[in-house]
């Protein structure tokens, strides 16, 4: 990323800004740590929510402050550019067991000195038995930590880290300003009935809010003084008037509602870092954020006040500063999500709550200054719909091409709907924004994990339903089945199976993630988070507690394409076609396709069974029909926010699973898809690697036949595009056509696109067998890449890091 | 007999475009880069690469396929009897059998499963092989196509007799017609045919009103001069009503397919053609008044 060439339209500064942080290696602070454990350890009788607006007050009154050279967006998480703070109340056992490996990490690796593991030992020892994680752990049943510790269900994450998933209420914090929240606090803590219990909770909920506003202006102001002071030594005139100019914004904003695009800005990031030390959970969204800045840009534009220049120069500023802020996760967690991102989502373009193109000018500012920075934070999101700029789309293009796989869509024509159908007002729907990666939800009206909570293993269920319920990986048999795969006569014994399998675990995950919920409720509730999300003031209640005006949550089921794939090759080649037999398939699963005839039955399973992707509804149909099994038994569940205040409180499907695919697959044996025992499993809803051999427009057909509207969590799509296939703007035109006719005619959910590598290419010269449907299109001319001859394949590299560079 | 149908096609007329790759053709292009496409009956293919040594299609014509090791195969071509028995019997798809009879039906629901993308002139594309050699099953599908109003395009080297083409007229929406040479003895040594033929069909097909583009393979060794690829461009701006021409640089993405069919590659080891050294070629087009495409 260092090499990266500078685009001669980014400013030294900015260029200076963005090397330091990407260069910083990323290490550990324990401020926070100290400041929560001294708090906690004071306050013993205090409830939760008292300790930890105190801590939160401690910490944002005494942590390092700093502004670096250049800078005009200011504020930092911790004592450093990308120093993950420690967040000891959701877990710490894995703190003494992980520490002397996080630098030897084989990915996301972390810097620790000697003096803060010391530290960091002092303070576990402390918490131990009193965290988050524990709490979970002890109201389960044994029959659900079996569950958890076999990796079929995994909540690992938010035991760990707590949910987050959430994107506030920007466009009130912009108009009313800090000062107006504490006003509204203040009216509402006024009316509260102390003679009831719930009065009291209220008393304590409204006291936390107080304390945590308050510590969350003296933190504003810190700057406001640091900036002064540093002005005084400043020898640079030029670089003085900035300083002074970042003390007068922190002043304003620190109370009043922002008055120009620069401070609006500023306070929308302090509200985005201040949630992230907290919280510790990821995904903590900026909603639309070309939408509510924009009535302040339009106003400083027409004044003459900004210019697009600058304007473009404070965004990368911010983006620079998103990457600052950084997550340390246990290394069980970290393997879902790898490459240690923040998921912070900015949403851009869509539609008004009139039904108008909502893009303008700044969507486009925006979208061209992630462009420019090439981070990975954040993570940009642009709402598609039928009216949508075509200028606009054609830009997207230009900034896919470059290859960092943003920005990546959404689409309205599903979600809206979607939304009012489950019972959110259109208003709201119009104004929903993506979470995290692709998950979607309505900015400061929707409570945490709009999806993400427990990770369900499908293809773990899938061969539990093969042996009569047991799960060889575990010895467990969790749920009896209904028989073992050798004595199934037919296909529909064996979907059969699956049913009963799959109504057994999708229950249990709702237990898991009810566990979970209560002791995030119980044990971590969020204050300020709380404060900016849509009904909580006036209900006087924590999201956690039914506060948020909605209340829809999805886990993620990994391993959709696998399984799909799994039953149309056991269907195919057991039952229809007698190709191979049952105890013939049952072996080679067994044996991982080694000995004999292994590796020639999952020859046969890999090229003579439909596989999804390829737009066959032979397979596409069955992956419908087992996925909806899933579907209609989570319909049934409730969250625990049920009947205490929010709209909804259901569950929806998801398949937004990040990188799980890689952990997810790692627990799973050899599969009669043909997929080797621990590789990888499918990644969210994309065809497996190596499947989809008929092009993206296929791939779109078999996605659009999952029960779309019905998986509001996500339906995730990854594809992959060479270079040269967007190279020319008439090439750019039919991608935009392609999206079109997927999102305006097939409704799918999501796509992004990867642009190959020159790495991918050789790792597909090395090991053709994973990269069959790569294709690679050179001047009017398209092949599979691994059909072609070595020096063929060396030509295409090496043009590929020329078009990239 | 079909070999291929290709979704998501970008660079063969407008539009995204499903092609249909007919089997049979009556030139043999040195540089061929789809060799299988030039057979009109089933050929046989094997990629030693993905081979595994199952044996089976060994056991299917013990007469034709012996076993030379391993991991490979030897395939007598001559002495098969019926490939078609052997379509499916490797396991691991090594061997294959290139060709297939679609119906008209099955072609239409092909094509169909794509429709939606097919906006802004998308459509089919109609290649080979050489389209215009097949039956009359192939103007039923043309005609069901004008039918359901799906967008035809048909690439062909027009070296088949004027019946051939003229059929044809008022069903393809755009021929695009490939151009090789105008030279007599060079067309006929490097792709053993007759040029005097494809001109004479071009011309009679520009009278007929079709919509025609011109498509010049830049082949090195063959036409990739200045000198030749002047003179077709100024043939091709004499001519009225064709304003489009494409120029389709060589490549050696066809290669490895030579080896899995047993066939040699006799047109040698020459370097892909690059963008750039169309530059003159585009140029001197546009001067006189076309327009010009890389690729198609």
């Amino acid at each position: 990323m260092i090499t990266e060439k500078k685009s001669t339209t980014v400013t030294e500064r900015i260029w200076a800004l963005r090397e330091k942080v990407l260069s910083t290696k990323p290490s550990v602070c324990t401020e926070r740590a100290k400041f929560y454990t001294q708090i906690y350890q004071e306050n013993d009788d205090q409830p939760v929510i008292i300790k930890r607006a105190l801590a939160l007050e401690k910490t944002l009154n005494e942590m390092t402050v700093f502004i670096d050279d250049g800078e005009l967006i200011v504020g930092n998480q911790s004592s450093q550019h990308r120093a993950a703070p420690i967040f000891p109340e959701y877990a710490v056992d894995w703190l003494p067991r992980e520490m002397d490996e996080l630098d030897k990490r084989p990915g996301d690796a972390f810097f620790i000195t000697v003096e803060h593991k010391k530290e960091l030992l002092e303070i576990a020892k402390w918490w131990k038995g009193k965290v988050l994680w524990d709490r979970g752990r002890a109201i389960m049943s044994q029959e659900l930590r079996n569950l958890q510790d076999s990796a079929i269900i995994k909540a690992t994450g938010n035991l760990t880290s707590g949910d987050a998933h959430i994107a506030v209420d920007f466009y009130k914090i912009l108009s009313i300003g800090l000062g107006g929240y504490l006003q509204e606090i203040k009216q509402y803590h006024q009316q509260v009935k102390r003679f009831e219990q719930e009065g009291v909770k209220k008393d304590h909920f409204y006291t936390a809010l107080t304390i945590s506003i308050v510590a969350f202006q003296v933190f504003i102001r810190r700057y406001r003084t640091l900036a002064l002071s540093l002005s005084k030594k400043e020898q640079d005139k030029q670089r003085e008037k900035e300083l002074l100019l970042i003390a007068n914004h922190c002043e304003v904003i620190a109370e009043k509602p922002p008055q120009t695009f620069y401070q609006a800005l500023q306070l929308t990031y302090f509200v985005q870092l201040v949630l992230q030390i907290e919280s510790n959970g990821h995904s903590v969204s900026l909603g639309r954020m070309d939408q509510y800045l924009f009535p302040f840009y339009q106003n400083d534009k027409i004044t003459g006040y900004i210019s697009e220049d600058f304007t473009s120069e404070l965004l990368e500023n911010t983006w620079i500063k998103l990457l600052s802020i950084n997550k340390i996760r246990p290394w069980s967690h970290t393997r879902f999500s790898a490459g240690g991102p923040l998921y912070q989502n900015v949403t851009i373009g869509g539609q008004t709550t009139d039904g108008l193109d909502a893009v303008n000018d700044l969507s486009f500012l925006i979208l061209d200054s992630v462009g420019k920075m090439k981070l990975t934070q954040p993570n940009l999101s642009v709402r598609f719909h039928k009216k949508i700029n075509n200028d606009f789309m054609l830009e997207c293009t230009r900034i896919i091409e470059k290859g960092f796989g943003m920005p990546s869509f959404n689409n309205d024509e599903i979600v809206i709907p979607g939304l009012i159908k489950i019972g959110v007002e259109p208003e709201d729907a119009y104004s929903y924004s993506a979470i995290g990666c692709i998950e979607i939800a309505v900015p400061g009206k929707w409570g945490y994990r709009c999806t993400g909570m427990s990770f369900l293993n499908l293809m773990r269920v899938f061969l539990a339903s093969l042996y009569d319920g047991l799960d060889k990986q575990s010895g467990i048999v969790f749920k009896k089945g209904t028989g073992n795969f050798a004595e199934f006569n037919s296909f529909e014994d064996v979907f059969k199976a699956w049913q009963h399998q799959i109504k057994y675990y999708t229950r249990k995950t709702v237990e898991i993630d009810t566990a979970v919920d209560t002791a995030l409720e119980e044990i971590v509730p969020d204050i300020l988070c709380s404060a900016f999300v849509d009904s909580c003031i006036p209900r006087g209640k924590t999201i956690k507690e039914g506060g948020s005006k909605y209340d829809f949550i999805s886990g993620l089921q990994v391993g959709i394409a696998n399984l799909g794939n799994s039953l149309a090759a056991i269907k195919k080649l057991v039952f229809e076609e007698e190709k191979i037999t049952k105890e013939q398939l049952l072996i080679a699963i067994e044996n991982n396709f080694e000995g004999e005839d292994g590796e020639k039955i999952r020859q046969l399973l890999l090229n003579f069974v439909p596989k999804y992707g390829n737009d066959d509804d032979y397979v596409d149909l069955l992956l419908r029909d087992a996925y909806m099994e899933f579907i209609d038994e989570l319909e049934k569940y409730h969250t625990t926010r049920y009947n205490r205040g929010p709209i909804g409180c259901k569950y929806y499907a998801g398949t937004s699973s990040i990188s799980a695919n890689v952990p997810s697959g790692a627990v799973v044996p050899a599969t009669p898809d043909g997929r080797k025992a621990f590789t990888p499993v499918a990644e969210g809803s994309s065809p497996s690697s190596g499947t989809d051999m008929l092009g993206p427009t296929a791939a779109f057909k078999s996605v659009s036949k999952l029960p779309t509207e019905k998986i509001m969590g996500g339906v995730l799509l990854n594809q992959k595009l060479s270079p040269a296939t967007i190279q020319k703007d008439s090439d750019k035109q039919k991608l935009i056509s392609i999206i079109r006719t997927f999102f305006e005619d097939l409704k799918g959910w999501h796509v992004q696109y990867n642009i190959v590598s020159k790495e991918t290419l050789l790792a597909a010269k090395k090991n053709p067998e994973k990269y069959r449907d790569l294709i690679v299109r050179v001047a009017g001319y398209s092949a599979f890449f691994t059909t072609l001859a070595p020096d063929t394949q060396d030509d295409i590299i090496s043009r590929t890091e020329h078009s990239l560079s | 007999m079909i070999f291929n149908i290709q979704r998501f096609s970008t660079h063969d007329g407008d539009g995204i475009r499903t092609i249909i790759f007919y089997k049979g053709c009556p030139l043999r292009c040195q540089w061929c880069s789809n060799p299988e496409s030039q057979s009109f009956g089933y050929s046989v293919m094997y990629d030693k690469k993905s081979c595994r040594g199952f044996g089976d299609c060994i056991k299917a014509d013990n007469r034709a396929i012996t076993r030379i090791n391993n991991n490979g195969i030897q395939i007598d071509r001559e002495i098969i009897t019926g490939p078609e028995k052997l379509r499916d019997i490797c396991a691991s798809k090594a061997l294959t059998i290139s060709g297939e009879s679609k119906s008209v039906d099955e072609l239409l629901t092909e094509i169909e499963k794509d429709s939606p993308f097919y906006r802004n002139n998308g459509g089919v594309t109609l290649s080979g092989g050489e389209p215009l050699s097949q039956g009359e099953e192939f103007i039923t599908l043309l005609q069901k196509l004008k039918g359901r109003n799906i967008n035809v395009n048909m690439e062909t080297s027009l070296h088949v007799n004027w019946k051939s083409v003229a059929r044809c007229i008022g069903l393809v929406g755009t021929f695009l017609v490939d151009l090789k040479h105008i030279d007599q003895d060079k067309f006929k040594s490097f792709v053993q045919g007759d040029s005097e033929l494809v001109l004479n069909n071009l011309i009679k097909l520009i009278d007929a009103d079709a919509q025609v583009i011109v498509r010049i393979p830049v082949i090195p060794g063959f036409n990739h001069s200045e000198k030749e690829i002047k003179q077709m461009i100024e043939f091709v701006s004499s001519l009225k009503n064709v304003n489009e021409i494409h120029f389709l640089p060589y490549h050696t993405f066809g290669v490895e397919k030579y080896k899995s069919l047993g066939m040699d590659y006799t047109f040698g080891h020459k370097k892909q053609v690059q963008d750039s050294e169309l530059e003159p070629y585009i140029q001197f087009a546009q001067s006189k008044g076309l327009q010009t495409k890389i690729g198609g």
